[in-house]
């Protein structure tokens, strides 16, 4: 048993997992089960959204163990899927580590949706939560294009390797800008309804369902990173926005 | 016409929830199903109007998209977290944050804490859902972290 390529092997699919925003509890258990499966008596793994760890003892009780560091976090559920599968795939029939890392690059190499489609879809996301919360057709229009601007924004900022809520604030403060200024224009717009369509864009989704799955999980720390997370994510949004509408109340004398 | 007034906002909430599950790369078949999982939500949160309580609305609408994803997850065998990240979404207070950060915005202190308190209420009821949905499901599953020893 080569217990070095072992804790690497379960380690790149815990960081698979956790890069691409599954539940910490559940990177955790499949590095458990990887480990059951091929048989290392002992075994420590521990994991937060930004760091795991992983440790076996070789049966002459030599300690064999890694960590990594998880920088940047997505959401691309596709690839949680497969890992998860390949995870399942691998405790029940064990083939050998140079199997499971061609599947473990070949599951990261897997691109998300064409930067255009994703345009597209950040629009349509703010046109349909515009007209969800009870918005006329005119203002979800004017979200669609406000949907449309923010992805561009965001992708520049990371680009640019600003944090996390810098991009989440800009990218609010543009879309809350540009409703504010077609709601001058056009009186009968509401830009509320715009502002709050479109920001459901930015909603740290991924936060806010896994917070409370992985405190009860036991993850209490993963938890409550997670938590934190969210409220900033949330906080940024809401100061982005906030900025807008005090400027154009100011500029604009409303 | 009342059963348009139910269906018409349950629509919107799949076409959102459908481009959402893009953005976060949730393909085929899956996407119709997570996002049909958004709509029931919705749809379940308004036929409990009756109650009067929106927090309680709130609560009782993400029990059931908890409890659907948890089935869904079973029965597709995929992670349980991607249906439920989409059936959540429609439930998100972004009206409330909105609301507060623009009585925030104006100097109005009374409204600014009686609708951050209230959407607090909402965030933590759709918490105090998944909780106890998850926590159900999990029953005789997985040992927690840390209690995995073997001797």
């Amino acid at each position: 048993m080569d217990y070095d390529r072992l804790v690497n092997t379960a380690a790149d699919v815990g960081y698979l997992l956790i890069a691409n925003g599954a539940e910490i509890s559940r990177a955790e258990e499949s590095m458990r089960r990887i480990f059951r499966a091929y048989g290392a008596e002992r075994s420590e793994v521990f994991a937060i959204p930004t760091f795991l760890s992983v440790a076996v003892s070789t049966p002459t009780g030599r300690p064999v163990t890694t960590i990594r560091r998880i920088p940047s976090r997505r959401v691309d559920m596709t690839r949680v899927d497969l890992a998860n599968s390949l995870c399942r795939r691998v405790c029940r029939t064990t083939p050998d580590f140079s199997t499971v890392n061609r599947e473990v690059r070949r599951i990261a190499a897997r691109r998300p949706f064409p930067f255009p489609v994703q345009v597209a879809a950040f629009g349509l996301v703010a046109f349909g939560f515009t007209l969800f919360y009870g918005g006329s057709p005119a203002d979800a229009l004017v979200a669609l294009l406000c949907g449309a601007v923010m992805k561009p924004v965001c992708r520049l900022l990371e680009r640019l390797h600003a944090n996390l809520f810098f991009v989440d604030a800009a990218a609010s403060f543009v879309a809350a800008a540009i409703a504010l200024v077609f709601s001058q224009f056009f009186a009968h717009l509401s830009y509320d309804k715009i502002i709050i369509g479109t920001l459901m864009n930015l909603v740290p989704g991924i936060a806010i369902t896994d917070f409370m799955r992985d405190i009860i999980a036991g993850d209490v720390i993963a938890g409550i990173l997670r938590f934190a997370e969210s409220v900033l994510v949330a906080t940024a949004i809401a100061i982005g926005a906030g900025i807008a509408l005090t400027a154009v109340r100011m500029l604009l004398g409303v | 016409m009342k059963g348009l007034s139910y269906l018409v906002p349950c629509a919107w909430a799949f076409l959102a929830c459908a481009a959402f599950c893009i953005v976060y790369n949730i393909r085929g078949w899956m996407l119709v199903v997570a996002s049909l999982g958004g709509s029931v939500g919705w749809l379940v949160y308004l036929l409990l109007a009756p109650l009067g309580n929106d927090i309680v609305q709130f609560f009782l609408a993400t029990v059931v998209t908890a409890v659907n994803s948890e089935i869904l997850a079973r029965v597709f065998k995929k992670p349980a977290t991607e249906f439920q990240i989409v059936a959540l979404l429609p439930m998100v207070p972004g009206g409330g944050i909105f609301y507060t950060m623009e009585y925030c915005v104006i100097g109005n202190n009374a409204m600014f804490l009686q609708t951050g308190l209230h959407t607090l209420g909402i965030a933590g009821a759709l918490a105090m859902g998944i909780l106890l949905v998850s926590s159900l499901f999990r029953l005789g599953s997985a040992p927690a972290a840390g209690k995995n020893r073997t001797k």
